[in-house]
């Protein structure tokens, strides 16, 4: 015969009267810090040393050290310099422009690239994208994240936000995709998983695919603007926020609380540190590699074909109008559904030819981000919603990116820097 | 912790917040500017000056940790916060060393930097953080002395 609630825990108190042993408990110095990192007023200032410290390993690991000190020179000054000289075909040649370097004309000469950025061949910027900046860009990334993880940090920045994502319908746990989004938005959306309610699943997919930029979009983004980081992000942030805002008034269904185990501090060990970045980088190379090449031959066919310039055309009084960016923009666009770090990689030719104002690069970089999700997350978000939720999460985009994209432009304009 | 040493680490922790605390307004005002370098002392956010108002934040921050920790020092939520402080300043300073072995090991022209230019890295001028760095490590003595105390039973 099934107990009824109360008898339930009548019995839950018989058991731990004779399993649990009472007493005053006495904090330890760890106790006390828990607290101290948890509780708003010494948790901020907290949580900002822990970002400053995130961000600053970020930069100086995979910008300072392995990619300007090492990845540039090997590609830029060895590996393309070499497959110019010995592939066959030369500039012009369209093989060579698919597989090497398309080349840009200058003065009516179409002259060779002196980077990988700009070469835009699958065995050049295809290789350098994924191995010279992405990989050291999400290793740094994931290191922090798994020490932060194991530390039991996180679970703390979780409370510490909830009151605030509590305001957009989302609670504290959201913190915990978000983080994993900004390395990959794939497992950004699995760690979904656990929000209860659809309603918060759909917020959650649609914020992330749309205003979390991966760790590779981050690293090409650092590598090309360093200098614009900050409002990148925060215009980002005002749009999770803000749309999230949005978002949590108009979808249907309930936002219910979760319960949310806080374990205490630990020492990482270095063995799971190791195993996760192991796993986490292996699955991310797995995954980005393949696309990236296939986004460069599918660019410079389009290039090749001029399809592109015909796009550039068609869309560039759209996107001049509504969004203040020029037409040529529209490659990077098309190459961000593959991958959003080739996409920057393509602006950042781009940039090299200086054909955007400052206030377009920025407009181009957040644009980027938010337009729509990579191919790979594009594919998940159809695996892990209904073909409601989906439709749904693909409108909910298409809106935002209009209003928001369009608003940026119109600040500029306000500001007279657009 | 006996009385001698509470003594000593309320005064020492009152004198390091309030410096930490000077520190911070300094790198506040210079964040809205171009910032300074003053003799081996650099506030100048000259590698990122995105940084430099975050650090000022962060250095207040641990000036309040320091001083707000003083009053019953050796209770253990108060020593706490000292030691949050001190671990906010390793943070800065940690990063702000390892920006400098990440910049010191590529060369400009080579692939390894030269041994003079490798070295040259580790010169001054060097940000308030690192010179609180060294300071903040009497917290450690702190810790281990509540430790010992746990240990033998007196907490």
């Amino acid at each position: 015969m099934p107990l009824s609630v109360d008898e339930r825990w009548d019995l839950i108190e018989k058991i731990s009267k004779q399993t649990v042993e009472f007493g005053a408990y006495k904090h330890t110095l760890k106790d006390a810090i828990a607290e101290l990192t948890v509780k708003p007023l010494t948790g901020i200032p907290v949580a900002i040393a822990v970002l400053y410290g995130f961000w600053s390993f970020f930069i100086d690991f995979a910008g300072t050290l392995f990619t300007d000190g090492f990845m540039v020179r090997l590609f830029d000054e060895h590996w393309l310099p070499w497959l110019q000289s010995v592939f066959p075909g030369g500039l012009g040649n369209p093989f060579y422009a698919l597989m090497v370097d398309a080349g840009h004309w200058e003065n009516g000469v179409l002259v060779a690239s002196d980077n990988c950025f700009e070469a835009f061949g699958v065995l050049t910027s295809g290789f350098f994208v994924p191995f010279g900046v992405v990989l050291w860009a999400v290793l740094a990334f994931y290191l922090v994240f798994a020490i932060l993880e194991d530390i039991g940090y996180l679970p703390r920045l979780a409370v510490l936000v909830d009151t605030v994502l509590h305001k957009i319908g989302l609670h504290g746990y959201a913190i915990v995709p978000t983080f994993l989004a900004l390395g990959c938005n794939i497992p950004g959306v699995t760690a979904t998983r656990p929000l209860e309610t659809r309603k918060q699943r759909f917020m959650m997919i649609t914020l992330l695919s749309v205003f979390v930029p991966c760790g590779a979009q981050i690293g090409i983004m650092q590598d090309l603007v360093p200098e614009l980081m900050g409002w990148i992000f925060l215009t980002l942030a005002i749009g999770y926020l803000g749309f999230g805002f949005i978002l949590n008034k108009i979808v249907p269904g309930r936002s219910p609380e979760i319960i949310m185990d806080v374990p205490p501090y630990r020492m990482p060990t270095l063995r799971n540190i190791g195993r996760k970045l192991w796993i986490r980088t292996s699955r991310f190379l797995l995954v980005a590699v393949p696309f990236v090449l296939l986004g460069c031959l599918i660019v410079g066919l389009m290039y090749l074909t001029g399809a592109m310039d015909w796009l550039a055309t068609v869309l560039g009084p759209f996107l001049m109008g509504l969004f203040g960016v020029p037409g040529e923009t529209v490659s990077p666009l098309i190459a961000g559904f593959l991958r959003k770090d080739l996409a920057v990689g393509v602006l950042g030719g781009l940039m090299e030819r200086g054909i955007m104002t400052t206030f377009q690069v920025f407009t181009s970089v957040v644009l980027l981000c938010i337009y729509f999700p990579c191919l790979a997350t594009f594919a998940l978000m159809l695996k892990e919603e209904s073909w409601k939720e989906f439709i749904g999460s693909i409108a909910s985009l298409v809106v935002m990116v209009l209003v928001y994209g369009g608003l940026i432009h119109l600040v500029g304009i306000m500001l007279g820097v657009a | 912790m006996n009385e001698v040493e509470e003594k000593f680490g309320q005064i020492y922790f009152a004198v390091l917040g309030a410096i930490a605390l000077v520190f911070g307004v300094a790198e506040l005002i210079a964040s809205a500017g171009e910032g300074f370098t003053w003799g081996i002392l650099d506030s100048s956010g000259a590698a990122d000056p995105m940084f430099l108002p975050w650090r000022a934040i962060i250095l207040i921050s641990v000036g309040f940790f320091y001083l707000s920790s003083v009053r019953n020092f050796a209770e253990i939520h108060q020593l706490a916060k000292a030691v949050m402080a001190s671990i906010m300043i390793w943070i800065v300073a940690g990063m702000a060393i390892w920006s400098r072995i990440a910049g010191s090991i590529p060369g400009e022209e080579t692939w390894f930097n030269s041994l003079e230019g490798f070295l040259a890295s580790y010169a001054p001028p060097y940000c308030p953080e690192m010179f609180l760095l060294p300071f903040s490590l009497v917290i450690v003595y702190y810790i281990m002395k509540e430790k010992e105390a746990r240990m033998t039973g007196q907490k």
